[in-house]
């Protein structure tokens, strides 16, 4: 990480390696029937051109696995005494600053697959909807900790608009 | 806050508060029923106008005509069940509103929430002497309280009335509001009581704040400032594309291509003439003052601090007079075909103009010389005016207006400028800051640029700052998060008359 992206006295919290688990089975749900479509095909064909880009496609499955797991390596949030950094992103990198005092409301959600892998989403909103605040993956508890503890330390310094 | 069950708004609104909507208002509120069914099946009609006209002769039209009617009978029977469920009361803390024929919805908006009042006249309603109010309590779309119709002198009453509880002032106590005998001026200074016309009025122990003009927009800037404007511009580009095609191709028929752009471009002039019509701005202790509109007319209140971020802006076309657009963030307005309405502050203003509209919202720009450096804003590139700008490596990513991009952070407010063929300044007062954010793309890091965003509610502003150094940026994250919570921490109350300690 690259100095602005990393505050000197922030320490990160890192989310758990299942989101990349959830993230890459999504990711060959979504690729599966395409590459078991041109295989079905260049084994009735034969064509070389098929077999190529069966083969091309695979080898992006693979890429996007290995980017996947980089990419929530990535994901990082920190607690600061009034306010919440969140951070994501490899080649557009992202930071967000929320001060507890502007959020709003807090959302933690699990899919049905988030819940097989035992990960949870949690969501700060505060009064724009431009604060892309989401910190996906974390274990069921945790976000059930930082829930806790954002809505106590918002409502110590709840300010209006 | 949806109720099935009237009686939950019996514990906490006193029965006889309760107030119908003016009796006339189904008339009014109908004739959007025949107006849509009427547009639809005018659009049908317009697909198959050959079969219609052979359809002239006969008793079709007998049909035609019965069918308006029962569609008429069943809009105005509607608007009419509609009234008669809707009602609404305002008690010290809030303004509940009872609606639905089939789904009863209680909705109550808290005055210390309040954003904005608006009173809104539309055509038909502005005939026959009513007002819709709206209040805006910033929870999102569809959040607003609209309580429509009342009477003009009633709703301007009523505004009076909610504007004086929001900003922390008290009903008398034990008086009846019909007999309320002296009227409390909180203002100190003498202003007419409200008109108390017959006995269905809204009677209120308020008086209207005093109000001072600050500016009002001439007609004729507006109409020439319309025209000058990319819409107009690309009419033109349009014309001459026609008659070039027509000409060479000797087919009158390439001119047609012509008729939606003139049509779009002319409903783009006309909405905003309409919008900017004898827009007048002016400041009380109630915060500020628009009123504006030629067929529908608007007053908007927008009290002391709800003002979440302004935008000056400017095309090419208006630089040679020095005209500017200003508009405002309020959380509430911004949402639905109103937005571009409500979130204008001064739909053309000349430099000076441009400035007490920045003077409006922020009195003190926390700066020695605020004209200086909103000149050297609105104006000025690299270092001007104590700016910090982008660095030389960001015209790799934006070659033409890299020298406009920079940002100002004085005591009250930051200031971020942009564009150089189209002008942009943003400003934020600290205490508006919801939240704020650091992006870089793979191009900025490897030129050592980050771009810093400040979020704001929903509306036309959304301040950022492109391709700074990545280390000015990092250090204004952080200075700025530190900023606007001692800003907050010292922001006057939401309750903007009372002097209690801010929570």
């Amino acid at each position: 990480m690259s100095e602005p992206f990393d505050p000197a006295d922030v320490t990160w919290s890192r989310v758990s390696p299942r989101l990349a688990a959830a993230r890459i089975t999504t990711t060959c749900i979504v690729f599966a029937l395409p590459i078991a479509i041109l295989v079905v095909i260049a084994v009735l064909t034969g064509e070389l051109w098929v077999w190529v880009s069966a083969a091309v496609l695979a080898l992006f499955v693979g890429w996007l696995v290995l980017l996947t797991r980089r990419q929530v390596r990535a994901i990082g949030y920190a607690e600061r005494a009034d306010d919440l950094l969140v951070r994501k992103g490899l080649m557009f990198r992202q930071l967000v600053v929320v001060p507890y005092g502007r959020m709003q409301y807090v959302d933690v959600t699990a899919g049905p697959l988030a819940r097989k892998f035992g990960i949870a989403s949690v969501q700060l909103h505060t009064a724009s909807p431009a604060t892309t605040a989401t910190i996906d993956g974390l274990p069921p508890h945790e976000a059930a900790r930082l829930r806790e503890r954002l809505a106590s330390r918002g409502e110590a310094r709840l300010a209006g608009l | 806050m949806k109720a099935t069950d009237e009686e939950i708004a019996a514990e906490t609104v006193d029965a006889t508060a309760w107030r119908r909507m003016h009796p006339v208002t189904p008339a009014i509120k109908g004739w959007k029923v025949l107006v849509a069914v009427l547009a639809v099946s005018w659009y049908q009609l317009g697909e198959n106008l050959r079969e219609v006209v052979s359809l002239r002769d006969g008793h079709v039209w007998l049909f035609i005509i019965g069918g308006l009617a029962v569609v008429a009978l069943i809009g105005f029977g509607y608007s009419a069940l509609a009234w008669r469920a809707t009602r609404f009361a305002v008690t010290d803390d809030a303004v509940h509103l009872q609606t639905g024929v089939l789904f009863r919805q209680q909705r109550q908006a808290r005055l210390d929430r309040l954003q904005a009042v608006d009173v809104v006249q539309p055509l038909l309603a502005r005939l026959v002497g009513l007002s819709e109010l709206k209040l805006e309590v910033a929870g999102g779309s569809g959040s607003a309280v609209s309580l429509a119709f009342l009477k003009e002198a009633d709703a301007e009453a009523l505004r009076t009335e909610l504007l004086a509880l929001a900003a922390g002032l008290r009903r008398p106590a034990g008086t009846e509001p019909a007999v309320a005998a002296a009227p409390v001026d909180p203002y100190a200074k003498g202003v007419d009581a409200p008109a108390l016309d017959d006995a269905t009025s809204v009677t209120t122990p308020f008086v209207d704040a005093p109000e001072r003009p600050v500016y009002e927009v001439p007609m004729p800037r507006l109409l020439v400032a319309t025209l000058r404007s990319g819409a107009m511009v690309a009419l033109v580009v349009v014309g001459i594309a026609a008659v070039v095609i027509s000409v060479i191709s000797r087919d009158v028929g390439a001119a047609f291509v012509l008729v939606p752009a003139l049509l779009a471009s002319g409903g783009f002039i006309w909405t905003r003439v309409n919008q900017g019509a004898s827009f007048r701005a002016a400041i009380s202790p109630d915060g500020i003052r628009l009123r504006h509109g030629l067929t529908e007319s608007r007053a908007q209140t927008v009290p002391p601090g709800r003002v979440q971020a302004i935008r000056l802006s400017q095309s090419p076309w208006w630089r040679g007079p020095d005209w500017w657009r200003v508009e405002i963030n309020v959380a509430g307005y911004g949402h639905g075909e109103d937005q571009a309405r409500e979130t204008v502050l001064h739909p053309v203003a000349t430099l000076d103009e441009a400035m007490a509209a920045v003077w409006l919202v922020l009195p003190d720009l926390g700066v020695e010389d605020p004209q200086a450096t909103l000149d050297a804003a609105l104006h000025g590139r690299d270092q001007d005016g104590g700016f910090t700008g982008a660095p030389r490596s960001a015209r790799w990513v934006d070659p033409i207006g890299w020298r406009r991009h920079g940002v100002l952070v004085t005591h009250r407010a930051l200031l971020a400028r942009s564009g150089r063929v189209f002008r942009q300044l943003d400003i934020v007062p600290h205490e508006r800051t919801q939240s704020l954010g650091l992006a870089q793309g793979p191009l900025q890091r490897r030129l050592g640029l980050a771009s810093f965003v400040v979020h704001s509610t929903p509306g036309p502003v959304s301040p950022s700052v492109a391709h700074l150094d990545q280390k000015v940026a990092a250090a204004l994250l952080d200075e700025q998060s530190a900023r606007a919570r001692s800003a907050r921490a010292a922001a006057a109350p939401e309750r903007w008359m009372t002097t209690e300690p801010p929570a």
